[in-house]
């Protein structure tokens, strides 16, 4: 189970966010766990190189993609290594929809885009498309695969 | 809009009056400033003035519905005044119209161009502007469901419609769970009891879900060629509805198998590559599109194992051609594998052999799918049930073996964790240990196994051994610069470590250290086959040397050079990583080498301050775990354990250190056990933790105690030693007054100190040890200190027999007057506390001791006297004269247990001599010897109100201020036993689990000595004694109850209550974990309750069955009803499930809105419930949430 994809930006303030099957109460420690783990350790690493963090059972693999940062957590059959495809899917899907290395700006700019192609990536908790142009086909609602 | 928008918004945040969330309240105000600051040439929207207000005004006066759960606080800030801004200066130009701006707004906007929306500028209105900012919020509100219907229906611009499906799929999945209280934290603004206020008409989702269910229905079976991508997105958005809704799910079912049954069938065999590639005909690609969405459907919905078209479905799904449906299906059905990998096996059937679809995934470029199948291979070729078709086994395993080949780490270390037999968290250790055996047999058999069932590419492969491959990959890995993957590996090794120490739990050490020769013969009887071929490697190796040696050299060779790079790894910045490396060298120690190195390099790790507490104390429930699965090495991990004491005394858990120490010092073992106190206490001869004293020590033994913080902290272990000490000298020492060895009468006879304490040490010199210690703290400690040292002395006064008892005696009045301590201690330190009149300031607490101590003498005395009377005129004693002693008896029973834990039926106040007239007593009275007392767990209750009452007050305030980390606060209040049982099982390490202990060891055995004396170790010896005679049933058909009314001032239960569910009304902390073990002769539900608080494990029938114990039944009956405190006992109270409940771990129950649920009892705001028939999952009985289930009382 994919249990949560964040993104937040330099400041900390979270972007997005979406959980699965964490409860309500569960949410908030998480929130300031991430968000707390990517300020201690996010100060100078390179785009798209991936740290990694964990907590019991649970993994998180985290990033940095220009102004933002991404995290995601997981358990079970999504651990520290099934989390980095995960994220390196979600990092170029999301270069993909700003066109380049998001700025906080292009990143809100293209928030809708961005929460459609989440959409299609992680769905209910589980690794759904991983192919770039197979995204961009879903969020367009034309179908997986073209004839 | 980009540029203004986003300049804007940053202006915007700024003026914003509301409350900023506290997730972002500490950067947010700087940013936004530094922002506004950029931001400021380009704000020019005239009306955020006005609409800020405006929105200040609406929320605070709606402060009171602001508590849900809103996920995109900050950026629901941010982003919904660009919006308000756009929309209206969109609003100006095309409807002249200018409202105050919010939510509800946006979702008037909606309303208003979905009535519109055949227009393009709605259309471009809509996708760039109100959409994307709507998605801003967790949750849609339903009132929006209607327009976005109407959207759906009438809409034709792609985009538009994915937003729509988007947005129904979010109404759909929203739970209604807006009424659950967040625990705790910020108040979050409300916008969905906003949108209801603002937006027209009161929708509410039981309005809008049937509509929306029925629409997306529709759309999801439409079968026209050119709708078949909405098609698709509608049968996706379905699936977001909560698996609780009956009605909608059982849609979805027959939507998805009629889908299937149409195109499901693959009519030719999928060609080599053709995976996800473009191309083919527009037939074949429309027909593989919908066998992908109706897959991808079919993974959503909840697992319908006995169901054949569900498998059947889910099996053709390997065969089809996009890549994501072969990953669903390979996920589905190694989920179902585990349920039932017999029926999973039949109907894979050829798929598997050569050339089969599931070969074809080896070369599929989808690790989750690769992952997947390593995993189904696994399950299907250990299940027993396929016992009888070694054929299809070995298919499977071949396949298993290939995958540890895979490019990918990922699907390689899946391969790898399967066959060292770790696929969840719930394996035995024989499975481990059979995990490990594969590993290292494979040594042997994979030298044939290639020509034996592999395809083509495998033959061209130099045949490897299994282990060989694991280590050359391992080492690889370690490598690698990318932290996930190093994190992996090390998480491997530690694994292998796991399924290692397992194989020499059950004595199989021979497989690393010991001889081929021995291997074959093992191996004779399993692959007979395989062996002719696997002799001259064997052979080559064994010759020569002796045939320990051979097998020593390879793997243990093998194993030396893997944690040589492993060690290395120690070096990497992430303190994770690090952690990981650190829980795997502590699993791959093994007991009989040194560890030095792993101390040192502990040592050295722990003196970097970038360890957070909670990672340290994983650590340390990894020695804990490491100890539960190889007890020999209690002595070495203590000593470990005593570095994270010494060196981060701030960081760790004194609780779980305690408990460490407690597991560890029953585990050692007779032998072990002075040792494992040695080593316990030397905490206690650690110096005092001043500033000047950091230096001159060795590097372990230093104590970093430099800032006060760490200083307190330290004297918090000081304290919890000095209880431990006193708590575990006696079991420790073996001495107990009940059973001295002393015989009766000649305590007395040594008055002189001097020689009393000669003898005392020579007679035992355990407990004179820990004696000594005490006395030493009872001085010289800071005064915390001293009053748990001067209790811990009573306690073991009170619990050894003589000389001790005398001794401490002694000691108690030199302490209590004071004066003599010079004498005493030499480590006389002062601490700069005025001693005062009363020596040691200890009087006041000594005293009530003392007399304790005092009377139990004076009784003793009047005793003996009465008995040379009555001796000497050769009377027999009266009734009245037994009844007097009995009262006295039972009076000072209960003053000593004020103090500590005594077990009642045993103990003997008056002493030994007292013995036979207490027991004419209770035979003509027909007084049961043994009481509830006798129980562990209310010892430990006992204990745990000495211990909680005292020392830990102190600890568990300072405790918080340590531990930055925020799982602190979800884990500080968490009992240390609950911790670590959380630890063992939730991480998955492979300890003897207790469950398991259960059913694989019915006998007394080491495991149950642990489970027992983890409650309460001084019960050791007691144990066989009272299972076997006091409450066999023929004892409890005598007694009944009587003797529970001596008690019930105390309120102890009474073992031999019918009606166990009685107790659950038990006032007292210490009675609640007693009464689970009152009813039950066997030691493990005791030890379950009041570890693991809930009792799951007990509560499926399959349990019952190998508990092989006639009253396991009757046993559980009250284990069940034990712990409600709240819930009335008697009669069972029923509820009615408020909401749906997904369960989040082994031992939660999921529950279905309406469900009626029997409430067994409450712990920690949990239910403990059953339901009247299993659920999905199969699961009858859980733990599910307080405020999910109504009460209703009396049956239904």
């Amino acid at each position: 189970m994919i249990l949560a994809v964040l993104f937040a930006n330099s400041e900390g303030n979270i972007l997005v966010e979406r959980f699965n099957g964490v409860p309500a109460e569960e949410r908030l420690h998480w929130r300031s766990f991430l968000v707390k783990l990517g300020a201690e350790n996010l100060k100078g690493v390179k785009n798209e190189e991936l740290l990694v963090a964990s907590h019991k059972s649970v993994y998180i693999v985290y990033t940095v993609l220009g102004d933002v940062s991404v995290y995601v957590v997981g358990k079970d059959e999504y651990d520290e290594l099934a989390l980095a495809e995960v994220i390196f899917v979600i990092t170029s899907a999301v270069k993909d929809v700003c066109g380049k290395l998001p700025t906080e700006r292009l990143f809100l700019d293209k928030y809708g885009r961005i929460c459609l192609t989440l959409d299609e990536i992680i769905w209910t908790g589980y690794l759904e498309s991983t192919d770039k142009d197979r995204i961009r086909r879903l969020v367009r609602l034309k179908p997986p695969t073209e004839f | 809009m980009a540029d203004s928008s986003g300049t804007t918004l940053m202006d915007l945040i700024t003026a914003d009056p509301a409350p900023v969330p506290a997730a972002a309240s500490s950067s947010s105000s700087s940013s936004a400033s530094s922002m506004t600051a950029a931001a400021s040439p380009s704000a020019t929207h005239p009306q955020h003035v006005s609409t800020k207000t405006t929105l200040g005004e609406k929320k605070s006066k709606r402060a009171a519905l602001m508590q849900i759960q809103n996920d995109t606080i900050s950026v629901a800030k941010a982003a919904l005044n660009p919006v308000r801004t756009n929309i209206i200066s969109h609003q100006k130009q095309k409807q002249k119209q200018k409202k105050p701006v919010s939510y509800a707004q946006l979702a008037r906007s909606i309303h208003e161009l979905a009535a519109t929306s055949d227009q393009k500028s709605s259309q471009k209105q809509l996708v760039h502007h109100v959409f994307p900012k709507l998605a801003v919020y967790n949750s849609v509100d339903p009132s929006l469901a209607p327009s976005l219907l109407m959207l759906d229906q009438q809409c034709e611009d792609r985009m538009v419609l994915r937003y729509v499906y988007y947005y129904l799929a979010r109404i759909l999945a929203d739970t209604g769970s807006q009424g659950l209280n967040p625990g705790g934290g910020i108040p979050t603004p409300n916008w969905d009891a906003l949108a209801d206020i603002d937006a027209v008409g009161g929708v509410t989702r039981a309005d809008v879900v049937p509509r929306i269910v029925n629409q997306l229905t529709t759309e999801a079976t439409n079968t026209d060629v050119e709708f078949h991508a909405r098609r698709l997105q509608a049968l996706k958005a379905l699936t977001y509805s909560p698996s609780s809704n009956i009605e909608i799910l059982s849609k979805l079912y027959e939507i998805v198998f009629g889908i299937l049954d149409k195109v499901g069938d693959v009519p030719q065999k999928r060609k080599k590559g053709i995976f996800g590639a473009k191309g083919g005909d527009k037939e074949s690609i429309i027909r593989s599109n919908l066998q992908y969405g109706a897959l991808s459907a079919l993974r959503r919905l909840p697992l319908d194992p006995g169901n054949p078209s569900f498998l059947h479905h889910a099996v053709q799904g390997i065969s089809f051609p996009d890549p994501v449906a072969v990953r669903h299906s390979l996920e589905i059905i190694s989920d179902l594998a585990i349920r039932d990998p017999y029926a999973v096996a039949m109907a894979l059937g050829k798929l598997v052999a050569p050339g089969g679809a599931l070969l074809d995934v080896l070369h599929l470029h989808d690790v989750l799918a690769r992952v997947s199948l390593a995993r189904l291979c696994h399950t299907i070729s250990t299940a027993r049930s396929l016992d009888e078709r070694p054929d299809i086994k070995s298919q499977f395993n071949s396949v298993l073996y290939q995958l540890l080949l895979d490019p990918s780490e990922r699907v390689c270390f899946e391969a790898i964790l399967c066959i060292l037999g770790k696929h969840d968290n719930t394996e035995k250790t024989e499975e481990r240990a059979a995990g490990w055996y594969r590993l290292t047999r494979e040594i042997l058999k994979l030298p044939e196994a290639p020509s034996n069932s592999k395809d083509k590419s495998q033959k061209t492969r130099r045949p490897q051994p299994l282990i060989k491959l694991v280590m050359r990959r391992l080492e690889s890995s370690f490598r690698s610069f990318s932290r996930p993957v190093l994190h992996a590996a090390a998480r491997i090794v530690q694994e292998m470590g796991r399924s290692r120490a397992a194989a020499h739990a059950l004595g199989l050490q021979d497989l690393d250290e010991g001889a081929y020769g021995n291997q074959y013969d093992a191996v004779d009887s399993l692959d007979s086959d395989m062996n002719d071929s696997s002799h001259p490697e064997g052979i080559r190796r064994t010759t020569g040397v002796s045939n320990a040696a051979g097998g020593k050299d390879t793997i243990a060779g093998m194993l030396a050079s893997l944690m040589e790079v492993v060690r290395t790894t120690v070096a990497c910045e992430c303190v994770y990583v690090r952690a990981m490396v650190i829980k795997g060298l502590i699993w791959m120690q093994s007991p009989h080498e040194s560890f030095d190195e792993l101390k040192s390099i502990i040592a050295s790790e722990l003196s970097d301050p970038a360890w957070p507490a909670t990672l340290l104390n994983d650590v340390l429930l990894t020695l804990h775990a490491r100890f539960k699965a190889t007890p020999d090495m209690a002595v070495t991990l203590l000593e470990l354990a005593r570095i994270f004491a010494t060196k981060v005394p701030g960081k760790i858990d004194a609780d779980v250190l305690q408990l460490l120490w407690k597991t560890c010092l029953v585990g050692a073992g007779p032998d072990g056990k002075h040792t494992a106190l040695e080593a316990v206490t030397i905490v206690l001869d650690l110096p005092p933790p001043q500033p000047e004293s950091m230096s001159g020590f060795t590097s372990v033994d230093r104590v970093s105690a430099s800032d006060p913080k760490s200083a307190l902290a330290l004297q918090r272990l000081v304290q919890a030693a000095v209880w431990f000490l006193g708590e575990n000298a006696n079991y420790a020492a073996s001495e107990y007054a009940w059973e001295s060895a002393t015989p009766p009468g000649t305590a007395l006879m040594m008055l002189d100190a001097d020689k009393m304490v000669a003898a005392a040490s020579s007679r035992n010199p355990t407990l004179a040890g820990a004696l000594t210690r005490l006395q030493r703290c009872a001085f010289s400690g800071s005064w915390e200190v001293r009053i748990i040292a001067a209790q811990a002395l009573t306690t073991v006064a009170i619990r050894s027999g003589e000389p001790f008892r005398l001794q401490i005696y002694e000691f108690l009045h030199a302490l209590a007057q004071g004066g003599v301590q010079s004498q005493l201690s030499e480590m006389h330190l002062s601490n700069g506390e005025d001693q005062g009149a009363s020596g040691t300031g200890l009087g006041v607490l000594i005293t009530p001791m003392i007399k304790v101590l005092d009377e139990m003498y004076t009784a003793q005395d009047d005793l003996s006297k009465e008995i040379r009377n009555h001796d000497n005129a050769n009377k027999e004693w009266k009734d009245e004269e037994l009844k007097k002693l009995y009262e006295t008896h039972e009076r000072l029973l209960d003053l000593v247990s004020l103090f500590c834990y005594v077990p009642r039926a045993k103990y003997l106040p008056l002493g030994p001599i007292s013995a036979k007239l207490i027991d004419i007593y209770r035979t003509r009275h027909n007084i049961s010897a043994s009481t509830g007392l006798s129980d562990p767990a209310v010892s430990t209750g006992i204990s745990d109100l000495v211990y909680e009452s005292k020392p830990a007050a102190a600890e568990s305030d300072t405790l918080d201020d340590d531990l930055v980390n925020v799982w602190a606060a979800n884990l500080g209040d968490v009992p240390a036993v609950n911790r670590v049982n959380e630890f063992l099982a939730g991480a998955g390490t492979d300890a003897p689990d207790v469950d398991e202990n259960i059913i694989s060891r019915p006998s007394v055995s080491y495991d149950d000595m642990w489970a027992k004396t983890l409650l309460e170790s001084t019960e050791m010896e007691e144990d066989d004694v009272r299972s076997s005679g006091s409450s066999s049933p023929e004892s409890t058909g005598s007694v009944e109850t009587s003797i529970s009314s001596h008690f019930g001032g105390m309120n102890y239960p009474s073992l031999f209550s019918s009606r166990p569910t009685t107790y659950g009304g038990a006032s007292q902390p210490s009675e609640r974990s007693g009464g689970s073990r009152v009813n039950n002769p066997s030691m493990y539900e005791g030890y379950g309750s009041s570890i693991r608080e809930e009792p799951p494990p007990y509560t499926s029938p399959e349990r019952y069955d190998s508990f092989e114990n006639p009253l396991a039944g009757h046993g559980s009956h009250s284990f069940q009803s034990q712990d409600d405190d709240r819930v009335s006992s008697g009669n069972p109270q029923f509820g009615t499930a408020l909401y749906d409940f997904t369960a989040g771990g082994d031992d939660e129950l999921s529950l279905t809105t309406g469900e009626e649920v029997e409430i067994e009892y409450e712990v920690d705001g949990w239910f403990y419930v059953k339901k009247k028939r299993p659920g999905r999952d199969g699961k009858m009985a859980g733990l599910v949430p307080v405020l999910y289930v109504s009460q209703s009382s009396g049956s239904t």
